[in-house]
């Protein structure tokens, strides 16, 4: 990826100059320049030609990663986040793994059929949900004897979808984490301190001070 | 032997592997202008080809589930994608055995420079006085043949050159040391120090050799919190950075990587002549002459050359003519609990990555109780918990939780830096079960017999990790917290033997060269031109993780080497 290559070149000499001035004095300014840097070249989503699943199956993940992490105000989805192109990645790697998402894709597509007499992709969303609802019931020790086998299935699905998301620049800012930045000291906010403060009181945790 | 290049050069001292023990060897002998060879098994470090530091899950197109996504399958770095070059606990062709009698074993080993301190956890604690004296203390185990006085020195100039964050406590159990400024609390650490000190409980600044001042051209923390991945600018220690490469600029370290130590050899008379090793490029075997040789290649490395130098002279291997090269293997009691804590919820959100590592812990604190305890020896408390950075399997638990959509999300907002861990470092008295020794029908790739371990916890070990049990649920309970079950544990909950990555004791010293392998000074009763400076030379393992006293030991152990070297005594 080039952002990485330049970040690191950059990283580098910021590296060298730290040391060759003996000052301590990490250049923050040209820190966080390399910061962005690495932000940058994030993959264009569209376009995106699958390698080891058919277009197909690639519609059904797409969907299936729209509707485990849907858009919200906090951030966007599954498929914003690249979980999709992800998934596909893994499998073109990895033939265990690809098994796992051709045969649970082949059993979805087989049990709606049975269910709705359509494929995932073209049943209406809120059949969609219902089967979701189904699985996550079985997951959870229910009754939904019938989806039964689609559950390891669902959890990979899930599992990656969700990886996907979090570790993509928006599901990091959903989250709200601040870090992987270079300070010049380290301080914990005072809000935050307050915060603990008055929960370590609730919880009649007395200060020693 | 057939085939084997022999240089006719002598060397004044050759020392085997780059970690702790053996760059600090070739850091002060270089300094006190002794020339040093060093021997490394694995390959040259290149900080800034291998570090990660820096780098988002999002810079690679797996996230850090590495190619095929092999993290979901249980393989992949031990550490982690983004973690530092370091090694595994399997490598490629270099197998080790577990005997039958024993329930596990595992054996991390690094092969790359620098060895295990380029991804070490940098906790850095002074054993206490009490530490070396344990048999006086309670009847158990061994007395060191050094007493506190004779190394705190060692510890003054380890702590100083190498940099470590602290504070003054005078606390016994925790002595003091030179100490850079630590970083203050992060918010969820001032929790757990409520309810640590609710139970009467120790908790001050964490000790971890991470420097927040610059020395030695090497400039002060940026708190990127990613000491894990390897430090560009070398803002905490790693024997490669700190040590090795500042002695190879001085002109007097020659280093030889991918060499891989076959057999010490000897003179017939008891005096080491050299070591023969296997170029691992070329798999061609040499030999290379020395004056002095150092072992430094990690406690069971170390004790595995030893055992496998079998000459006329010692046929029981080379050091061993007392027979306890490989017993009194020790790792440190590890217990950890965890939980989430919903008065960490609403926190505001803030960079919380701080030095790397906590910035508080809990030296022990019952040093005066042990006999009300029922258990001999202590404990001190790692804590964990913050907002770290996502990756891979960071928001598992909240996807099962809110089953799919937005509660999911919600679920991951709410739950985020929640979750406070407690990782208790025990005290393992030595004992008679554990132990390793040459396996009579296992070579590795490299033609060289393997290791077969032995080992075994004791009441003495199970019983302070239920009283880690026991402690860490009250606290976690205290700060409203439901304590999860153990992590990584055997059916007692107990650590696996080797699994905390703190072996030590298999050449121990001594007084008694009947009853022990090496002097005060690490250097081997039976031929006074053989030192090993590594934990191997540990008497016992107090909970204070071994590294610092790694350091200090070999900085000592070198300052008498090269004394001696220069009065003709070697």
């Amino acid at each position: 990826m080039t952002g990485g290559v330049s970040r690191r070149e950059v990283l580098r000499q910021l590296a060298l100059a730290a040391t060759a001035a003996s000052t301590g004095a990490f250049n923050v300014e040209a820190a966080k320049v390399v910061h962005a840097l690495a932000g940058e070249g994030r993959a264009q989503p569209g376009g995106y030609a699958p390698q080891a699943l058919t277009m197909r199956e690639f519609r059904t993940i797409t969907r299936l990663a729209e509707l485990i992490i849907p858009a919200d105000a906090g951030g966007g989805s599954g498929v914003d986040a690249g979980a999709p192109e992800f998934i596909d990645l893994l499998c073109s790697q990895n033939a265990e793994l690809a098994d796992i998402f051709t045969g649970g894709l082949a059993w979805l597509d087989a049990a709606m059929g049975r269910r709705e007499g359509a494929t995932f992709v073209d049943t209406p969303p809120d059949r969609q949900t219902a089967m979701l609802d189904a699985l996550v019931a079985s997951e959870r020790g229910g009754r939904a004897r019938d989806v039964g086998p689609g559950v390891d299935f669902f959890g990979w699905i899930r599992r990656l979808t969700v990886d996907a998301y979090y570790t993509s620049p928006i599901g990091i800012r959903d989250v709200g984490y601040r870090g992987n930045a270079s300070l010049r000291s380290f301080e914990t906010p005072t809000a935050a301190v307050e915060h603990i403060n008055r929960m370590a009181d609730d919880l009649g945790l007395r200060s020693p001070w | 032997m057939p085939n084997t290049q022999h240089s006719p050069e002598i060397h004044d001292v050759v020392v085997i592997g780059s970690g702790a023990g053996g760059a600090t060897v070739a850091h002060v002998l270089t300094r006190l202008g002794v020339r040093v060879t060093l021997l490394e098994a694995g390959p040259m470090l290149d900080p800034y080809r291998e570090y990660k530091e820096h780098e988002w899950p999002y810079d690679y197109d797996h996230r850090g589930a590495e190619e095929g996504g092999v993290r979901y399958f249980g393989g992949g770095k031990p550490f982690g994608f983004f973690s530092t070059t370091s090694g595994g606990w399997e490598l490629d062709g270099e197998p080790y055995t577990v005997a039958e009698d024993t329930n596990d074993f595992w054996w991390f080993r690094s092969r790359i420079v620098g060895g295990r301190t380029n991804h070490y956890g940098r906790m850095t604690f002074r054993f206490s006085d009490y530490d070396f004296k344990p048999y006086d203390r309670d009847g158990l185990g061994w007395n060191w043949p050094i007493t506190y006085d004779d190394i705190a020195p060692y510890y003054d100039k380890a702590e100083s050159f190498i940099g470590v964050v602290g504070s003054r406590e005078g606390l016994r159990s925790a002595p003091d040391g030179v100490f850079h400024d630590p970083p203050p609390p992060k918010a969820h650490e001032l929790l757990i120090q409520r309810a640590s000190h609710r139970m009467g409980i120790p908790c001050i600044p964490n000790r971890r050799a991470v420097i927040t001042r610059p020395i030695n051209g090497r400039p002060a923390c940026h708190y990127c919190g990613q000491c894990g991945r390897g430090c560009l600018t070398a803002s905490n220690y790693s024997a490669s950075q700190v040590q090795i490469f500042p002695a190879l600029d001085t002109g007097r370290l020659e280093l030889i990587d991918m060499a891989m130590a076959r057999a010490i050899t000897t003179d017939g008379s008891g005096r080491v002549t050299g070591v023969v090793y296997l170029d691992k490029r070329t798999r061609e075997e040499r030999e290379i002459r020395c004056r002095v040789l150092v072992v430094a290649a990690s406690a069971c490395e170390s004790a595995r050359l030893l055992l496998n130098s079998k000459t006329t002279e010692f046929p029981s291997g080379v050091g061993n003519s007392s027979g306890v090269v490989g017993r009194f293997l020790m790792d440190t009691v590890g217990f950890g609990l965890s939980g989430e804590v919903p008065a960490l919820e609403g926190l505001p959100r803030y960079n919380s990555d701080g030095a790397g590592g906590a910035h508080l812990y809990m030296p022990w604190w019952g040093v005066d109780d042990q006999q009300a305890l029922g258990f001999p020896r202590g404990y001190h408390v790692e804590i964990g918990g913050g907002y770290g950075m996502p990756g891979i399997g960071s928001f598992a638990g909240a996807a099962r939780r809110g089953g799919y959509g937005v509660a999911i999300k919600e679920r991951a907002r709410r739950d985020y830096g929640t979750r406070i861990s407690l990782s208790g470092r025990g005290e393992m008295i030595p004992n008679n079960f554990s132990y390793c020794e040459i396996d009579p029908t296992v070579v590795d790739r490299w033609g060289i017999p393997v290791l077969r371990f032995h080992f075994k916890w004791s009441d003495y070990e199970l019983a302070q990790a239920d009283h880690m049990r026991r402690t860490f649920a009250e606290m976690i309970t205290l700060m409203g917290g439901d304590p999860g079950p153990p992590s990584r544990r055997d059916a007692s909950g107990i650590s696996i033997g080797g699994s905390i990555i703190h072996e030590v004791g298999t050449a121990r010293m001594g007084d008694d060269p009947r009853a022990s392998v090496l002097n005060g000074f690490c250097q081997a009763h039976d031929a006074k031109n053989l030192f090993v400076c590594d934990g191997a030379a540990f008497v016992s393992n107090p909970d204070k993780n071994p590294t610092l006293t790694i350091n200090a030991l070999a900085w000592r152990a070198s300052e008498y080497l090269a004394e001696e070297m220069g009065r003709g005594n070697l």
